[in-house]
């Protein structure tokens, strides 16, 4: 599928850019972190701590003013009182509004936004990379129909058609048994995890447009190959000759916007899980959500996940770059937020 | 003449765009789970009060003819009603479109007036450290949600110092104007407006300003090789005259594609970020009819953002032609 000359450029693309290379930890991380969860987060990110409340992240403190009535030389009067909630080891991104460590929301927020961005960028390149190849082949009404049909879909930004599609279809969440806790590797852990299924459903809809037309500028012009001539004149199918000759040759554009895209849709999950659409509590955009009531007193309630999206979304798209400069198949959009 | 053809052909597909807009947004409501009948009926009703509910709203008739009467009233500016809201979804909608607009602007203003000059410096003084600087800022402006920067606005600027205001759009674009003639002092009036509208368009804006700083980049990168540069500095040019007059007015063609291409994402991210700052346009629309079911609301909500969407594109692809000579008009 891909050709020993683009992995060439690859590996030299690689090695000459330091950036390349730091989109590449990054990503290893945040992967590593969401797969094994479990075991790198420190506490259950559900269990609630209602003492620790908006305990500050290491390094910072949050002063509280209590206003109490107490006994004083005899008589009842109303004390004003300055106390300082320090942070501890045990949280050291500090706790959420419920006493929920945050750290461990935002290593398990990894998994939703991971899984939603590569299962949501799955649906959508097989959808558009099915009917853009198929449209780009066959050419005449077939084509034009899926180029009208494109123009009316690109009308409505994403976003808007995604929060539109789960305010119609509902919210579903599908729970996944966690196979570290189900084999009781890591005790304590939540034991199912929740995959937002509409969400995953709606942003492959959403963006299958951009894959349909990368597809389509592709299989336009390998349809002129000598090879197609050749494939048709010993009677392979329309079928045969899309799967085995046109689909490999249109990989690598495929392969770039594929990167692109996961970045574009973990950003769109956040903003859907933002704005309570997403059907689970343990996202980034969620947290971020629910920090905007305490952004006076406790900051880091929103600012820890959003930290976490840049990160992963940082080190995906500098992989999309060292693929787009390994590969240059020059990509014309990127969708997503 | 040619450019008439180019005219007409483009608003003939412009409008098409729109009618396929409009029966996307019909069908939605046959995706809806549940019949709008339940929605309007009193639990208890009679199959006869449903079926009056039911003659009232057309629903008993063929589909065809429903479609029917759905354009011809959208054509004569009908968008249904609001039974949550009380209100015809038309003026409801209208209503709220000149604070989405000056949003969009607001942020397309930050994001050209930023990213171009940026872009350029970044080009022409490759490898220094303003071109990295510039590479960092637009990977970090593309990778960072606009909620989640809107909200460390807030937070820092607002918040903290005090310096704008948390949310609201207490002085729109409008009152501004109105204060040049009116009796409102016209300064006080720009630095309210200023403290209301700073924020939400440099949240929604930040994504383009690195998108476009990375495209007039390369494309600069690009045509400062090109052998009509060469030639430009060789008949003795000023080197800012050959930067800006020729080789950025080539970088702008693709950089104007992508920012068509890229409209969705705007209106897309105008409703977050109308969210975020409580900015009473569209997009705040578009959410309350969800979270309330006023499918009426949400219909027209889509079809005026979609008709905008084919409008401004139009003008897009005006400016595309007149940028590039080269353009064929057919």
């Amino acid at each position: 599928m891909v050709s020993p000359r683009v992995l060439r450029n690859l590996k030299r693309e690689f090695k000459r850019s330091a950036l390349a290379k730091t989109g590449l930890v990054l990503v290893v991380v945040v992967v590593t972190v969401a797969i094994f969860a479990p075991f790198v987060a420190p506490h259950n990110p559900t269990a609630q701590d209602l003492d620790n409340r908006r305990q500050p992240p290491l390094g910072f403190s949050r002063t509280v003013e209590t206003t109490s009535s107490e006994m004083v030389n005899g008589s009842i009067q109303l004390v004003e009182r300055t106390e300082h909630v320090n942070a501890t080891a045990a949280h050291p991104l500090g706790t959420d509004s419920l006493g929920r460590d945050m750290l461990s929301r935002v290593i398990y927020g990894a998994r939703t936004s991971l899984l939603v961005g590569v299962l949501g960028t799955l649906l959508a390149a097989i959808l558009g990379v099915s009917v853009g190849l198929s449209a780009g082949y066959y050419r005449g009404r077939v084509d034009d129909a899926l180029m009208r049909f494109a123009d009316v879909s690109l009308a409505f930004p994403s976003l808007v058609l995604a929060v539109a599609l789960i305010g119609l279809w509902g919210r579903a969440a599908v729970p996944v048994p966690d196979p570290f806790v189900v084999f009781g590797l890591a005790p304590g852990m939540p034991a199912t995890f929740t995959l937002p299924g509409t969400v995953i459903v709606v942003v492959g809809l959403v963006n299958w447009v951009w894959f349909a037309r990368v597809a389509r500028g592709e299989a336009l012009s390998i349809r002129e190959e000598e090879y197609i001539k050749a494939a048709r004149a010993i009677g392979a199918s329309d079928g045969r000759i899309i799967w085995r000759h046109v689909l490999p040759n249109a990989t690598t554009p495929i392969l770039v916007l594929g990167t692109i895209q996961i970045a574009a849709i973990i950003l769109l999950e956040s903003a859907l899980s933002f704005l309570g659409f997403s059907g689970t509590t343990l996202s980034w955009g969620f947290d971020i959500a629910q920090g905007r009531d305490y952004l006076a007193t406790s900051w880091w309630i929103s600012t820890m996940p959003g930290l976490a999206i840049v990160v992963a979304v940082v080190g995906i798209n500098l992989l999309g770059d060292l693929l787009r400069d390994a590969l240059d198949p020059g990509i014309e959009g990127e969708g997503g937020l | 003449m040619a450019l008439g053809r180019f005219l007409f052909k483009r608003v003939t597909q412009g409008v098409l765009v729109v009618w396929g807009v409009i029966t996307v947004v019909f069908g939605l409501r046959f995706i809806t789970p549940g019949s709008p009948i339940n929605a309007l009926a009193p639990l208890d009703a009679t199959a006869e009060t449903r079926q009056a509910i039911a003659a009232e709203l057309g629903l008993n008739q063929p589909l065809h003819v429903q479609y029917g009467y759905y354009l011809l009233d959208l054509l004569r500016g009908d968008m249904g009603y609001s039974y949550i809201k009380g209100q015809e979804v038309a003026g409801l909608v209208l209503q709220r479109v000149p604070a989405t607009v000056e949003l969009a602007v607001a942020a397309t203003v930050v994001a050209i007036a930023l990213s171009i000059p940026l872009g350029v410096i970044s080009a022409t003084r490759r490898n220094e450290p303003v071109d990295y600087g510039a590479t960092l800022f637009s990977l970090g402006g593309i990778s960072t949600p606009n909620f989640w920067l809107g909200i460390m606005m807030i937070l820092v600027l607002a918040v903290q110092f005090g310096i704008f205001h948390t949310s609201g759009r207490g002085v729109g674009f409008g009152d501004v104007l109105l204060s040049i003639v009116g009796s409102e002092p016209f300064l006080g009036t720009v630095l309210d407006w200023l403290r209301y509208i700073t924020l939400p368009a440099i949240a929604l804006g930040t994504y383009f300003t690195a998108l476009v700083t990375r495209l007039t980049r390369s494309g600069m990168l690009d045509e400062l090789g090109k052998g009509y540069v060469r030639a430009a500095r060789a008949k003795g040019l000023p080197e800012t005259l050959v930067r800006y007059k020729h080789a950025l007015r080539n970088t702008l063609v693709p950089v104007v594609t992508v920012l068509g291409l890229q409209l969705g994402t705007l209106i897309g991210g105008a409703v977050i970020t109308e969210a975020v700052f409580a900015w009473p346009g569209l997009g705040t629309l578009v959410i309350q009819s969800i979270n309330v079911r006023d499918w009426p609301t949400l219909q027209g909500c889509l079809i005026i953002i979609g008709t905008s969407f084919v409008i401004v594109n139009l003008a897009v692809d005006l400016l595309y032609a007149s940028l590039d000579p080269r353009v064929v008009y057919d």
